[in-house]
């Protein structure tokens, strides 16, 4: 098994890796709170961007039952009706939030619950701003799944950058972000090796590297938030493919 | 955090959709299709240069496990089934096979309202011997359908996709008693059984109707208990013969051999023809 | 049964059943050994000759037109021969004789054994 790929030391450090929420809710016991963080941290913006889109709301709306729907609804009872054989987690987790809104609307029930789950970090600020280019044919359920892919993706991306940073990797993360995340025309491999002074067969093992890692880091996100190694790889599939 | 934009998103998806071929002998070429474990890609062997296609598997097995069955499924040397060159676990953990690169058609698009029940037949018949032969060798598909089958430019049919573990088969192909259990060489029978109902025309003859509803008979033990049985009926039904899924009557009997001896009845009614016509001939 | 013996056995069966039909025909009946032997006879030769056809020729076509040829040749010989009242009966024997030539090609074609050449 390759070292690099046994990430950051610790499995435990991206706590996905060993133990999913949905196990844990399986095998009874208290919700590891670390599980339940992996879910809004994948989730958060999707249901936002989701709330704004399909019911229109503003941005203090949309944060409110956001807000609500994490702090409410992510609750043992929530997970432990959650059936595999019908739907994946992530389908799942978008009906309970349309029944949520539905439901939930009432002013009254926007108080926060037990708040089990911690949203103070998330820039919904920040979120609000983005740009909400949707083109006119797109469905919510379509944002919610592209939303989600970029989260995903994003996630994964500071997880590569914390991992590099800790592991001397910095060039790797360098080459990474000069080439995959490049907004516009890429530099070719040549340009990147003359600007970082090493060869092009380098350029290619480290961009490679990052990508392999990249690609473990997202198999350790999906795992925390799905009930079997069939349901992971057919999220993978649906994050990928 | 990182705003990653659809541009990005998109490249950043494709990369790592894409199999890391670097430290094998492959080089890689295009996507060429996508089935229910993995991808497969056209690649180009630089040791023996020639072009293979790749089967990347998005499965979570160890790739040890999946080394051992595609040893398995490469000792299965059967025209029907296309040879597996070499496997092996790429540096992101994804297992691979490499085997021969079939040109063809996919048998759901080689399909077409064109197409003879000759030649409709014949892809059975290939696919059954291969299935036949596999279970010798006491290994199951598990998933026959028609995107298992390729029909290659000069007529070959190849079987493809063999055996991997945690499939539970496609619902249309899936025999009923297989459900939470592990598939064996009866479900592969009513796979083909399956198979052959989706290759026959609308106006089937009723005979081979029967042979497939036989073989996708709810209970297991109302089916052909191998797939030779199976294609023994094929093949009688071919040769004009009486299929063992269709008790006929009387008349139908008769019909089928008028039909099978339609040249030599012809002759001897045109033998009697003649001699009423000479016997009146004469009468006048 | 190889397609020279079928052609024999099938060649003598037809040709004596052609025969006994001339039954049917009240002048024929004084001479109907005559017409069973002849008759049979003409079959044999008939489904000899197709019999060595099928051998060299694998072709139903090719088989049942050949047949049908040399049975319209032989009983158009067998024709030639005047019957006591003076007439000659070329279509009573020789449309017979096309139909059951006809017949033995077709069965020489279908008996199994090797042949040298498919069309």
């Amino acid at each position: 098994m390759d070292p690099d790929t046994a990430i950051g030391g610790p499995r435990d450090r991206f706590p996905s890796t060993s133990h999913s929420l949905l196990e844990a809710v399986a095998e009874g016991g208290a919700l590891p709170s670390e599980a339940l963080d992996q879910v809004a941290a994948i989730y958060w913006k999707p249901v936002y961007k989701y709330i704004r889109y399909k019911w229109h709301k503003d941005n203090e709306e949309a944060k409110d039952l956001t807000q609500s729907f994490f702090a409410s609804a992510l609750e043992r009872e929530f997970f432990q009706q959650f059936d595999a054989a019908k739907a994946s987690f992530r389908t799942y987790l978008r009906m309970a939030l349309d029944r949520f809104a539905a439901n939930e609307y009432a002013a009254a029930n926007r108080q926060k619950r037990g708040g089990a789950v911690s949203l103070a970090a998330l820039d919904f600020d920040g979120v609000a701003a983005e740009a909400m280019q949707v083109a006119d044919l797109q469905t919510p359920e379509a944002i919610f799944h592209r939303e989600w892919q970029r989260q995903l993706f994003a996630l994964a991306v500071e997880d590569l950058r914390a991992h590099c940073g800790q592991s001397g990797r910095q060039l790797q993360f360098q080459l990474f972000a000069e080439y995959d995340l490049a907004e516009g025309e890429r530099p070719g491999y040549a340009e990147l090796a003359r600007r970082h002074e090493i060869p092009v067969s380098s350029v290619t093992n480290h961009l490679a590297w990052s990508r392999r890692i990249l690609r473990t880091i997202l198999a350790g996100r999906l795992r925390g938030v799905t009930s079997s190694a069939q349901e992971l790889r057919a999220e993978m599939r649906e994050l990928l493919g | 955090m990182i705003d990653l934009n659809d541009s990005i998103l998109d490249h950043l998806r494709h990369v790592l959709d894409e199999p890391e071929l670097s430290g094998t002998r492959y080089e890689l070429e295009a996507e060429i299709g996508r089935g229910g474990l993995g991808v497969v890609y056209a690649a180009h062997d630089r040791e023996l240069r020639r072009r293979v296609a790749i089967k990347v598997l998005d499965s979570t097995l160890p790739p040890v496990h999946l080394e051992e069955e595609a040893r398995i499924i490469a000792s299965l040397e059967h025209p029907a089934i296309v040879p597996v060159y070499d496997a092996g676990a790429l540096p992101d953990g994804r297992a691979y096979y490499a085997m021969k690169l079939v040109s063809g058609q996919r048998l759901d698009r080689y399909l077409n309202p064109r197409l003879s029940l000759t030649e409709r037949l014949r892809v059975i018949q290939r696919a059954g011997e291969a299935l036949a032969f596999a279970h010798t060798r006491g290994i199951v598909h598990r998933d026959l359908k028609p995107q298992n089958i390729m029909v290659g430019s000069f007529g070959e049919v190849y079987v493809m996709d063999w055996g991997v573990e945690g499939v539970a088969g496609t619902p249309q192909f899936r025999a009923p008693e297989q459900a939470g259990r592990e598939p064996d060489p009866r479900s592969d029978g009513y796979a083909l059984g399956a198979l052959l109902q989706f290759l026959l025309p609308e106006d089937a003859p009723r005979a081979l109707r029967a042979v497939a509803a036989k073989a996708m008979s709810p209970a297991p033990e109302a089916r052909y208990p191998d797939i030779p049985s199976f294609l023994l009926d094929l093949q009688r039904f071919q040769d004009g013969l009486a299929v063992e899924a269709f008790p006929e009557s009387f008349w139908q009997r008769t019909g089928r051999y008028a039909r099978r001896n339609q040249v030599l009845l012809l002759l001897l009614a045109a033998f009697v023809a003649v001699k009423f016509f000479l016997f009146f001939l004469r009468r006048l | 049964m190889n397609k020279i013996v079928t052609g024999l056995v099938f060649g003598a069966l037809l040709g004596l059943l052609d025969g006994a039909t001339a039954w049917f025909t009240p002048e024929a009946r004084s001479m109907i050994a005559g017409i069973l032997m002849g008759s049979s006879i003409k079959g044999l030769v008939v489904g000899l000759l197709s019999g060595w056809f099928a051998r060299k020729v694998n072709s139903l076509q090719w088989g049942i037109a050949f047949g049908a040829t040399i049975g319209l040749f032989f009983a158009f010989l067998v024709a030639l021969q005047p019957q006591p009242s003076g007439n000659h009966y070329y279509l009573e024997i020789m449309l017979p004789g096309f139909v059951t030539g006809a017949i033995i090609g077709f069965l020489t074609q279908r008996a199994s054994g090797p042949s040298k050449q498919t069309v």
